[in-house]
């Protein structure tokens, strides 16, 4: 059982995706997803050392393990600005986000967990020979954070936490050059991993009477990779003005500020509503410097936005084996209209989630979810390439989740 | 809850979910506006005909502008569009190719030997031919009877030896046509460096554009027509700096100022210095020799005598009048450039044609213009907007100006017609 965790473990590090604004992940418990990715404001388990740190030293069990992973199916199409008959579309590997948590009691008021997850993460491929190709062809993002936790419970309603952060992230990205040889176009491959810490601290008030209101906090992580990779692949006369190069860039991971709600209006049912503020402000321009030949670099503005995401969603307790979940969410794109790089196409997202739990038995539960994501179609334009047109994506995250509680 | 019947719906809901998750849009509705497109013809030059890297060639005839427009008007019903191909790559004219020398970059001639059969006629086996544009071929001569004996190019498509190039696109009976001529009017004093034959008179112009544009409308027929571009952003022109002799050595400048004393108004200094040119102008008697001036121009074609070793050309020998063009040579070119664009600006608005002023596109260019992720900019070879022979577009640049093309005519006639995919286009290719 051990070893079979570890090889999925193994296989979902290969790839990692994309689905909330910009190239932020959010799917990280199977119980929140199926609820429009609430989390802020709940205490179900040790999912909470990711959703809200302060939340774990309240979970109603002394040991929670759990782990799932969603498999995200997602298109983009794009129509180019009027008058033109061309279209592409996104021909995306499968993305497979992941994450596994452990926490328990470790007295009756501290908690401690570890949360291995991944927040951040984009898996582009558009159709081969598209017309954006000189912007993108393919990217992969991926970042798997790992989270030791703690958490205090301050009294019985009340509970603080705090977690250290460290995101190992790699970046591969394919762009078409325009330098044609007898063998047709260049292309440079950028490639490069690197690492770094962050925080993830928040507050839950648990309170008598079935509210719950909670607040939490993960701080920006800059991604510095500053040996990456460049291949070029060139006409031969022009191979000496493109050599191989070491290659610097950074990409910020933009802090979260999130606040939810949630209130257990009956035995069986219980609403609640999140608002995750995102700081993505912090992404201004994609820049990469060649060391081999600085004549290379390049600056590229981005200019994203702080977005504010709304959440709503609700659980239903049918019996004991058995609850149903449902919600939805708004998440408006954090990309500049202007600067709209057909690398992230994030547009404004309107979301619908369903989910339920199987309880087989009293310390065991099989967590499904379901997650469509309709990115409404709009007019977006790169404006330093005079690329634009009409975007529109779909996508469809089922999800399984196995959690283990004592 | 009946589990059983629970289990379908939680099989049968993805399946319904995966179906509609593919992002997809309309097909775009192109629209004649309107247009009558059942037969189009495209009258010009070599800038029409798909001329480039020095000659007409096969592939560079499907990159022609009016080749590229015709295409994207059949998204709109144009049912055909018959070229006169070239039977292989080299074509006619001597095409260049970019090749290395002495380590550098450099355009040079395509090796190979043309297909014999791209100097013979092909109306009777393949014709007519909708793309009626001509290489070389000024205005007047579109009206010239025995044109097809003078010019190869139009003598390998004319339907008989005495017929015009306009009565051969007058026979198709266009009901839209295309008419962007006159550049090469301008271009050949230009290319002769101004010693050759002058420019035509701009009565005798306007006399031969508006006969035409009278016998292409008569039937009612629409059309689009484009002015001239000038010179100045032409890479032909525009490569070789006025003064590119550069000094570094003070005792060569003095040695170079004491060989020149009798000619005071040449002086040579440290940093670049202009070229030594020939000028039969009666001031510089007897020896007839000058320094450039900032503003005048040189030929590309110089490029191999200033690179001669033996001969010093520029410095010690003058480089004769016909590799660069004197600031009043210029200014004749762009007063005809000026007048025949007003002739032509006048008879769209006369003829209630669409109008586009290649002109102004080009000047903007020199600075950089950028269409589909692609930068362009006049400068030779890398710019990516002329090919090799730095006079003719690149295929990617024929795009840009169909494009222009295009634009011009879904606003004057209500046309919804889709623009090229510049980025289709092949670029200059690399060795």
């Amino acid at each position: 059982m051990r070893k079979t965790i570890l090889i999925a473990l193994l296989f979902f590090m290969t790839s990692t995706a994309l689905w909330a604004g910009g190239y932020q992940v959010s799917l990280h418990g199977q119980k929140q997803i199926g609820m429009g990715l609430i989390g802020t404001s709940l205490n179900l388990d040790a999912s909470a050392s990711f959703y809200n740190p302060g939340a774990l030293a309240l979970m109603p069990q002394t040991l929670s393990i759990q782990a799932g992973a969603s498999g995200i199916f997602a298109s983009t199409a794009f129509r180019m600005q009027d008058p033109s008959v061309y279209q592409a579309q996104t021909d995306n590997p499968i993305g497979t986000p992941f994450y596994f948590y452990a926490a328990g009691m470790i007295t009756d008021r501290l908690a401690a967990g570890l949360a291995v997850n991944t927040p951040y993460g984009n898996s582009l491929k558009w159709e081969d020979g598209w017309a954006g190709r000189f912007l993108i062809e393919e990217i992969s993002l991926t970042a798997i954070t790992i989270q030791p936790t703690v958490s205090y419970k301050i009294s019985d309603n009340l509970a603080v936490g705090a977690g250290l952060v460290y995101v190992l992230g790699s970046v591969d990205l394919k762009r078409a050059l325009p330098v044609e040889g007898s063998d047709g176009e260049g292309s440079v491959n950028i490639e490069g991993s690197t690492g770094n810490f962050g925080f993830n601290a928040g507050l839950l008030y648990a309170g008598d009477n079935g509210l719950n209101a909670g607040l939490s906090y993960r701080s920006q992580i800059d991604m510095e990779v500053d040996d990456g990779d460049a291949t070029f692949t060139v006409p031969a006369s022009l191979a000496g003005m493109f050599p191989d190069s070491k290659v610097a860039t950074m990409l910020p991971l933009p802090a979260n500020l999130d606040f939810g709600l949630s209130y257990q209006v009956t035995r069986d049912l219980m609403i609640g509503m999140a608002l995750n503020y995102v700081f993505w402000d912090a992404y201004e321009e994609l820049a990469f410097a060649f060391e081999q030949n600085p004549d290379l670099n390049d600056s590229s503005p981005r200019d994203y936005s702080n977005t504010l995401i709304f959440r709503v969603g609700g659980q239903y307790r049918v019996n004991e084996a058995l609850y149903l979940r449902a919600g939805g969410y708004y998440d408006p794109s954090p990309v500049n209209e202007i600067y709209f790089s057909p690398e992230t196409p994030s547009l404004d997202n309107l979301a619908f989630t369903g989910g339920l739990s199987f309880r087989p038995m009293q310390n065991l539960s099989i967590d499904l979810s379901l997650l469509f994501i309709l990115g409404l179609e709009g007019e977006r334009e790169f404006a330093p390439a005079n690329f634009g047109g009409t975007y529109k994506s779909r996508v469809l995250i089922p999800g399984l989740g196995i959690s283990y509680s004592l | 809850m009946n589990f059983k019947k629970f289990k379908y719906i939680l099989l049968f809901l993805p399946i319904f979910l995966f179906s509609a998750c593919e992002a997809e849009f309309d097909e775009f509705q192109a629209d004649a506006g309107e247009l009558d497109l059942t037969t189009f013809v495209s009258l010009g030059n070599s800038l029409t005909a798909g001329f480039a890297d020095n000659a007409l060639y096969r592939s560079g005839q499907k990159s022609a502008m009016g080749n590229i427009l015709a295409t994207q008007l059949m998204h709109a019903g144009l049912p055909e569009f018959n070229q006169p191909l070239m039977k292989d790559e080299l074509g006619l004219g001597g095409r260049l190719v970019l090749g290395v020398v002495d380590g550098a970059l450099f355009p040079v001639p395509m090796q190979g030997t043309p297909d014999p059969g791209n100097f013979e006629n092909i109306f009777a086996t393949e014709g007519p031919f909708h793309n009626m544009g001509i290489p070389g071929a000024q205005t007047q001569h579109l009206l010239f009877s025995g044109y097809a004996g003078l010019n190869p190019y139009f003598g390998r498509f004319a339907s008989n030896p005495a017929a015009t190039v306009l009565e051969d696109a007058l026979a198709l009976e266009p009901t839209f046509f295309s008419l962007w001529i006159g550049s090469n009017d301008i271009l050949a004093y230009a290319l002769d460096g101004g010693e050759g034959q002058g420019i035509p008179p701009t009565t005798d112009f306007q006399q031969a554009y508006m006969f035409m544009l009278n016998q292409l409308t008569a039937g009612e027929a629409k059309g689009v027509i484009g002015n001239i571009p000038g010179i100045n952003e032409i890479p032909f022109f525009n490569t070789i700096p006025y003064n590119p002799i550069v000094l570094t050595d003070q005792n060569i400048v003095d040695m170079l100022n004491s060989a020149y004393e009798p000619l005071p108004h040449i002086n040579f200094s440290l940093g670049p210095n202009p070229l030594i040119v020939e000028d039969l102008n009666p001031e510089y008697a007897p020896f007839f020799r000058r320094q450039l001036e900032e503003g005048e121009l040189v030929l590309l074609t110089a490029m191999d005598l200033l690179n001669d070793p033996e001969m010093n050309y520029g410095i010690a020998e003058p480089l004769p009048s016909q590799y660069y063009l004197s600031i009043e040579q210029l200014s004749n070119i762009a007063n005809a450039v000026d007048e025949y664009n007003d002739i032509i600006i006048a008879a769209a608005d006369a003829f209630d044609l669409a109008f586009v002023d290649v002109n102004a596109m080009l000047k903007e260019t020199k600075s950089g213009i950028v269409f589909d992720a692609l930068e362009f900019n006049t400068e030779f070879v890398t710019g990516g907007a002329f090919s090799l022979d730095a006079v003719h577009l690149s295929a990617r640049g024929n795009a840009v100006v169909a494009n222009a093309f295009i634009a011009a005519i879904n606003s004057k006639y209500n046309a919804n017609i889709p623009k090229a995919l510049v980025s289709d286009y092949p670029g200059i290719i690399f060795p």
